[in-house]
């Protein structure tokens, strides 16, 4: 402590980033909760405190109950998704396959496209239009004689499953899988690599079959990488935004809270509302995303 | 997109089991390219779709030619494409290059100073910044908006370079921190034993070895900056600073724009990205591990 | 060229844990001080707080008379050779030793001229165009006392610099760095846990423990007197041996019973340790595996004999080491250095017989097996007495001019 001079340039270094991050993020942060709990619920902007209101209409509204329930099942279609497809792509190519460079550069390149762009051609593949204006993958089940396969993807919310209205969600979450699917790949291959071949070779000398030495020895290996991609995974979902917007627009059928907040705050000048939303989407990350910092940064010094 | 367990047993130990070597050694790998294969297939799907209707004449867009080639292959659409993107594509680039070096620097020192010049408390402030990576920007969007427009900041695509730096200063720090908690310490002690201070070691020391850690990290922010919408559509009410995404999504969002040109405005859009892509692939794969908190 | 004066130097580490604990030394110029100890002593610790890359938590740090507590190590004036070398991977060799000059702005020329120098006196000119990673280890060595060498420091720091290497070419950089510390004559302190380097390199040698100085002495009276059990065990391979004794009067004088023998103790070895004040209490003894002989070689008035059957032979070539066990005693396990581990191992047979095991340095030519019985003398102006209770050796305060440190070495 008492030696300034020795670390003093570090923390110098550093400083304006630690300022901006203070301003930019922390402060701005809780200007947007002053702000959803002001009267600022018209274009003109005011800042006089009014108390709960917004989040009371909130729970009310029926509109962004339903956004959330969007979100819930996007997110779990979206995680699993994204979860098996790319374990299943980590293990076809862990044990090193020719051409691997390839395989894993398609796998991946969908995450250098933005949403919006690969949203126009989800928009096309899922174009739920029936008859002569049938489009993508439903035209395509049409040809090779899957008929029953076509269905009508994001507009799927006329039928009540399990109490819930809202399936087609599940379909928006297939352009979201495509997208990120390389990625979780890219993180268990990763896992799967990181597993000292000393322990696969120690449980081949015991005997194990290589079902068993994955079984035993290189899944147990892969807990922290799957917390890892939940986290990643889990917090994209909850920002979702440019892809609901690129496919569906302001629609109903694809708002999630992030689109319906834009909306508060672009159609009806709400900031109060759109700011309370964004706050409880803040708490939602948060819930998910402080544990795992705590515990990754603590793991970091424990090694 | 069943996963396929099948493949599983991708090699049975060969020694111990002679008999299984041959079958297994020659179907294993087969049935493997195949699942392999098939996901690739369903991956470049969009892409087929994307070339093969962009290069389609308006005629042809209708549902039934929709899966097949163009009979008559036109560049009509795209043409009209880049008239109608152009402008927002030179937007987009006036907006990611300075913003992606600026945030790539600023990664450098943070990330070298939370790891190789330690201060009391650099876990903490680490731990500050990386929170600025996971939350949701609709949080401090309402407020930046505001004060980015009480400050008088320029014109608006420097608002929107200042917020993608700022906003982009926990990811490239983790990256750099990551890259040099890889660099042995006793480089920085040789160095420090040398006579040199923390700015000669930075610049003669770790910089010459960080060019790794740059490539990823710009390759990272050009394709998130360039990417992004969230902060466009927020940021930027002038159309005629759209960057590209906003700019695509107004030109195709109307439902009524004909595919081909739709389809040739996205890939154009996603142009700059791909090819980055394909050039530096290998680095972006780094960027991404660095992204999951991993060393 | 200075003198290092450390006086109460202390390091806490923030979780509390004392890794250096109040060492004070006085290291003269132009010295080669050789800084020993089992692993975790607190040697690096040590050292790196004289460097200045660690802060010091007490005691004052002086080198050249200037106190240096306070001061960045960049303007300390030492240099510091690291175990793994850092040899900044970017640069040739030359820029690599080129580089503190270069820092301080010395002129082009003289860069040149002082790198080339350096290079002729490592042998190492053909490689100043090449990358570390083109050099084999012996080479990376001498590069990093290049980079050392060409600053002309006040002072050198080595931490283990030839831990890396494999055992041939440690024994030559060994003798390549104590001749060129003699030659250029600037102040070293060297860390090793390698017994043999610093017996061979040390002008002095300082031995510590868990973080406290237990010795510091030229390599001749650490062996040959240690101060505390811990030194007396640590020094010295195959160790000295060492079980409790007690001592009585006899009307011929004072005996010393170890395990089943009676050894009368020589007057002027009883006065040396005051053993008289120890009559009928029990004590440590030690005696060195060289001087304990086979009876049938050698014969002598001050040899105690005793029978013994031997458990264990080692033949090492131009030596056989014998084991066999002293109904005895052995001295508490923590006031001794902990057993190698190769030494645990080879106990294993042992088991079954109680007491202490001691090894003999036998004639190589010895024809002994295991079960063996052989009569063996102990070479009695040899013995070494310890307190059981402080670990202390009993042996008097030395005259003064015996205890005084050495000159400092001339050009
Ligand atoms: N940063 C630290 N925080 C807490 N304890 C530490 C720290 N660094 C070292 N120690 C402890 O201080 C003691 C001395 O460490 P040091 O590295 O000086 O030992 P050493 O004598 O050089 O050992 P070796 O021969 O293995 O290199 C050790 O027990 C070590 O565990
Ligand atoms: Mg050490």
């Amino acid at each position: 402590m008492k030696n300034i001079r020795r670390w003093g340039p570090g923390l110098l270094l550093v400083s304006p980033s630690i300022i901006l991050i203070a301003i930019f993020v922390y402060g701005l942060i809780g200007w947007n909760i002053k702000v959803s709990l002001s009267n600022w619920r018209q274009a003109q902007p005011t800042s006089h405190y009014a108390g709960l209101g917004a989040y009371r209409d909130l729970a009310h509204d029926a509109q962004f109950r339903l956004t959330l329930a969007h979100l819930l099942i996007f997110t779990i279609v979206f995680a699993l998704g994204t979860l098996i497809i790319g374990w299943t792509l980590a293990l076809l190519l862990d044990k090193g396959v020719k051409g691997e460079g390839f395989f894993r550069a398609v796998y991946l390149f969908p995450m250098a496209i933005s949403f919006i762009a690969s949203g126009i051609v989800w928009r096309w593949l899922m174009n739920p239009a029936p008859g002569d204006r049938t489009t993508g993958l439903n035209a395509l089940f049409d040809k090779i004689g899957l008929h029953s396969l076509s269905n009508q993807w994001y507009l799927n919310d006329h039928s009540v499953v399990f109490g819930i209205r809202s399936w087609g969600m599940a379909a928006m979450a297939l352009p979201a899988i495509w997208a990120l699917s390389g990625y979780v790949m890219a993180l268990y291959l990763a896992g799967f690599r990181g597993v000292p071949e000393e322990l696969r070779e120690a449980a081949r000398m015991d005997g194990a079959s290589e079902l068993r030495v994955y079984r035993h020895v290189v899944f147990p290996h892969l807990k922290p990488v799957t917390l890892a991609a939940l986290i990643i995974i889990g917090h994209i979902s909850i920002k979702v935004f440019d892809l609901m917007v690129a496919i569906g627009g302001k629609q109903w059928f694809t708002q999630t809270p992030a689109v319906y907040m834009w909306i508060q705050i672009y159609d009806s000048s709400d900031y109060a509302k759109g700011a309370a939303i964004a706050t409880l989407l803040l708490l939602l990350i948060s819930i998910l995303v402080i544990p795992y910092l705590i515990y990754t940064v603590r793991a970091e010094r424990r090694s | 997109m069943t996963a396929t367990p099948t493949t599983l047993p991708a090699s049975v130990p060969a020694r111990s089991r002679p008999g299984w070597r041959r079958v297994k050694k020659a179907r294993a790998p087969a049935i493997k390219y195949t699942a392999l294969l098939i996901f690739a297939v369903i991956i470049l799907m969009p892409v087929y779709i994307l070339i093969v209707t962009g290069f389609k004449g308006v005629a042809e867009t209708d549902p039934a030619h929709a899966w097949a080639l163009p009979h008559l292959w036109t560049t009509s659409a795209w043409r009209q494409a880049w008239d109608q993107l152009s402008p927002n594509m030179m937007n987009s680039l006036e907006l990611a290059i300075p913003a992606t070096i600026l945030s790539t620097v600023l990664g450098c020192l943070n990330g070298f100073a939370l790891s190789k010049w330690r201060f009391p408390g650099a876990n903490i402030v680490f731990t500050f910044f990386l929170f600025g990576m996971f939350i949701p920007y609709q949080a401090v969007m309402i407020p930046l908006t505001e004060l980015l427009a009480k400050l008088q900041f320029p014109a608006q695509l420097p608002r929107l370079a200042l917020a993608h730096i700022i906003y982009g200063i926990p990811i490239t720090t983790l990256i750099f921190r990551n890259y040099y908690a890889t660099i042995p310490e006793d480089l920085m002690e040789s160095s420090r034993m040398d006579g040199a201070g923390m700015l000669r070691t930075l610049w003669s020391v770790v910089l010459p070895i960080s060019v790794p850690a740059f490539v990823v990290t710009m390759i990272w922010q050009f394709t998130s900056i360039w990417n992004d919408f969230l902060f466009a559509v927020f940021i930027i009410t002038d159309p005629s600073q759209y960057p590209v995404t906003v700019a695509l999504n107004n030109t195709t969002g109307s439902l009524v724009s004909a595919y081909d040109l739709q389809m040739s405005a996205a890939l154009l859009a996603s142009l700059p990205t791909l090819v980055v892509y394909i050039l530096l692939g290998r680095y972006f794969m780094r960027g991404l591990m660095a992204g999951a908190l991993k060393g | 060229m200075a003198e290092i004066v450390i006086n109460g130097l202390t390091k806490r580490y923030p979780n509390g844990f004392e890794a250096v604990k109040d060492l004070t030394l006085d290291i003269g110029e132009g010295e080669l001080l050789v800084l020993v100890g089992p692993s975790g002593c607190g040697k690096t610790t040590a050292l790196r707080m004289i460097a200045g890359l660690e802060e010091i938590s007490d005691g004052d740090l002086y080198i050249g008379g200037q106190r240096m507590n306070d001061v960045l190590e960049k303007d300390r004036d030492i240099a510091m050779v690291f175990q793994n070398y850092a040899l900044y991977p970017h640069m040739t060799v030359a820029q690599n030793i080129a580089f503190s000059l270069k820092i301080a702005r010395r002129p082009r020329a003289e860069i040149k001229r002082r790198v080339h120098e350096t290079a002729q006196l490592l042998a190492i000119e053909e490689m100043l165009d090449r990358r570390p990673k083109q050099l084999s280890g012996g080479q990376r060595q001498r590069v990093a006392m290049g980079r050392a060498i060409i600053r002309q420091p006040q002072v050198f720091l080595m931490d283990e610099p030839l831990s890396n290497l494999d055992a041939k070419l440690r024994v030559q950089m060994r003798g390549e760095i104590d001749a060129l510390q003699k030659r250029l004559a600037v102040t070293t302190v060297y860390v090793t846990h390698d017994q043999v380097e610093a017996m061979t390199m040390g002008d002095r040698v300082a031995v510590l423990r868990d973080g406290k100085l237990q010795q510091v002495d030229t390599p001749f009276q650490i062996y040959e007197r240690p101060a505390n059990l811990f030194v007396a065990s640590f020094i010295g391979s195959p160790p000295m041996n060492l079980a409790e004794a007690a001592i009585k009067q006899t009307k011929d004088g004072l005996t010393v019973s170890l395990g089943e023998a009676e050894i009368a103790i020589p007057h002027e070895l009883a006065a040396r340790n005051s053993l008289d004040a120890w009559v009928g209490k029990s004590v440590i003894a030690g005696i060195r595996p060289e001087d304990i002989y086979e009876v049938t070689r050698k014969t002598a008035k001050l040899q105690a004999a005793m029978q013994v059957k031997i458990d264990r032979v080692e033949a090492l070539g131009a030596s056989l080491l014998g084991y066999f066990s002293v109904d005895a005693a052995a001295p508490r396990a923590e006031s001794v250095s902990a057993i190698p581990a190769e030494e645990v191992l080879s106990e294993a047979p042992l088991t079954g017989t109680s007491g202490t095991s001691f090894c003999a340095i036998f004639e190589p030519r010895a024809m002994l097996k295991i079960g063996d019985t052989t009569e063996v003398a102990l070479d009695l102006s040899r013995l070494h007495f310890f307190d059981p209770e402080t670990d202390a050796s009993l042996l008097a305060e030395d005259e003064p001019e015996k205890k005084k440190k050495p000159e400092a070495k001339k050009k």
